[in-house]
């Protein structure tokens, strides 16, 4: 199977579910009021529910239960929602086995989770804003190994192999082999089921950053978060640590090895809240 | 019957039917540590080197840490009967990005604070399988002290 081959199979995966879409339309539209949105979202229990523990984890709410969907928009803010609706449209991706790859069931979303956390806790303590899109771009770096691992069941061996043997980041070798590396693939699909712009421009250039036409400070932090996440062994595949990270990067962004250790730190301290709250979703 | 150690956990067992197991080993240390006498075995699963300075009041968990968790994990380990000159000592992990500066690199970091204790303490390691850019997973099997280290559908023994 070969790039083109691999991209027509890859559009045909599922599209992202129906009340996401919808509840994302009413997100994008500025008319669109609190009360629309909460009304929505009450229609639907699997994210009733993820809203509802999103406001009352430690990571994204803070004391007191919040039991409305209304109170949990107003604690989370419009972006924070946001954020959840699109995860929670693509955590059942994230969920299955991905045999290719060597990873059990669970496992893609436990390091998509802990890289989305590392990404932003690293932007708290280099003091940065993260860009909003930075949590959810995060979480869905990883969804063309999904596509081939689970849906194409591509066969991670011969790639491996290379990688391994020619001492190649493991994304030059599935473009070797494949023709296309699973950063890109994730962005066709992405882009295919139209998400915004600024989280495809992280999901195809995360892999290489120093290659991307534009500097972008979520594309930086989601790479080093990504970096962080391999570093601490949570959800690794076949492919390991074998990437290579950019230091022109780490140096644009003035991370240290204490900055990196912090990060490392409380990232363990909350992924698991994350993946437990995206696990949730059905 | 297979016991998993999470990272910055231990787990210290002297019942011969166990597996001390421990998944994810990226940049994290592995250390297991066995007395054939005894029968007393631990695994330790640190995430990091040297723990810094508590952070608002937050207590530290003294196994994230090599420097805290491997002499807590032996303490713990003579408490239960294991002694000293018996102990039969195996690294494992301690991995690291492709072309990583030594810097950034937390493997080698966690490798030489674990030597520096060893060295500290005139103990030595009987096996080691350490660095590179694969994941592992190691099973300790208290039975007999074997350690196995699975990575990439392979399994070896140190």
């Amino acid at each position: 199977m070969k790039r083109q081959e691999i991209i027509a199979k890859a559009l045909a995966v599922p599209q992202m579910p129906m009340p996401v879409q919808k509840i994302m339309s009413i997100i994008n539209d500025p008319d669109a009021t609190m009360m629309q949105l909460a009304r929505f979202i009450e229609y639907e229990p699997g994210l009733t529910v993820n809203l509802l523990r999103m406001a009352n984890s430690a990571f994204f709410g803070g004391h007191g239960m919040v039991t409305t969907v209304k109170d949990a928009i107003m604690r989370l803010g419009m972006q924070r929602v946001y954020q959840m609706v699109l995860a929670s449209g693509v955590a059942p991706f994230a969920k299955y086995e991905i045999k290719g790859y060597g990873l059990p069931p669970g496992q893609l979303l436990e390091h998509s989770a802990a890289l989305a956390v590392a990404s932003e806790h690293l932007a708290g303590e280099l003091g940065l804003t993260p860009p909003p899109h930075t949590f959810t771009s995060g979480l869905l770096v990883n969804i063309g190994k999904v596509v081939l691992g689970a849906f194409l069941a591509v066969d991670a061996e011969p790639i491996m192999e290379l990688a391994y043997s020619q001492g190649i980041p493991f994304e030059k070798a599935e473009r070797a082999v494949l023709g296309i590396d699973h950063g890109e693939l994730g962005a066709l699909l992405l882009e295919h089921w139209k998400l915004p712009d600024p989280i495809v421009y992280v999901v195809r250039h995360r892999l290489a950053p120093d290659a991307a036409p534009v500097r972008d400070l979520a594309l930086d932090l989601v790479h080093a978060g990504d970096v962080i996440a391999k570093m601490t062994g949570v959800g690794l595949g076949y492919d390991g640590m074998h990437y290579a990270p950019s230091e022109t990067v780490f140096a644009r962004l003035g991370l240290t090895a204490e900055h990196m250790e912090r990060v490392m730190e409380s990232s363990i301290e909350h992924f698991s809240e994350i993946r437990d709250i995206l696990l949730g979703t059905e | 019957m297979e016991i998993v150690v999470g990272i910055s956990d231990m787990r210290i067992t002297n019942r011969p039917n166990q597996i001390l197991v421990t998944h994810s080993l990226g940049s994290c240390l592995g250390l297991m540590v066995f007395d054939p006498s005894s029968g007393v075995g631990g695994l330790i699963h640190c995430l990091l080197p040297v723990a810094r300075e508590a952070r608002e009041g937050k207590t530290l968990n003294p196994c994230m840490y090599v420097n805290t968790g491997v002499p807590h994990m032996i303490k713990s380990m003579f408490a239960k009967g294991a002694k000293r000159e018996r102990l039969v000592i195996k690294a494992a992990g301690c991995g690291r990005m492709m072309n990583v500066s030594n810097s950034f690199d937390t493997g080698a970091a966690n490798l030489a604070a674990l030597q520096k204790l060893l060295d500290h303490n005139h103990l030595r390691l009987s096996g080691s399988d350490v660095g590179g850019s694969i994941p592992r997973t190691v099973r300790f099997h208290i039975d007999s002290g074997r350690v196995v280290i699975s990575s990439c559908g392979k399994s070896w023994e140190i």
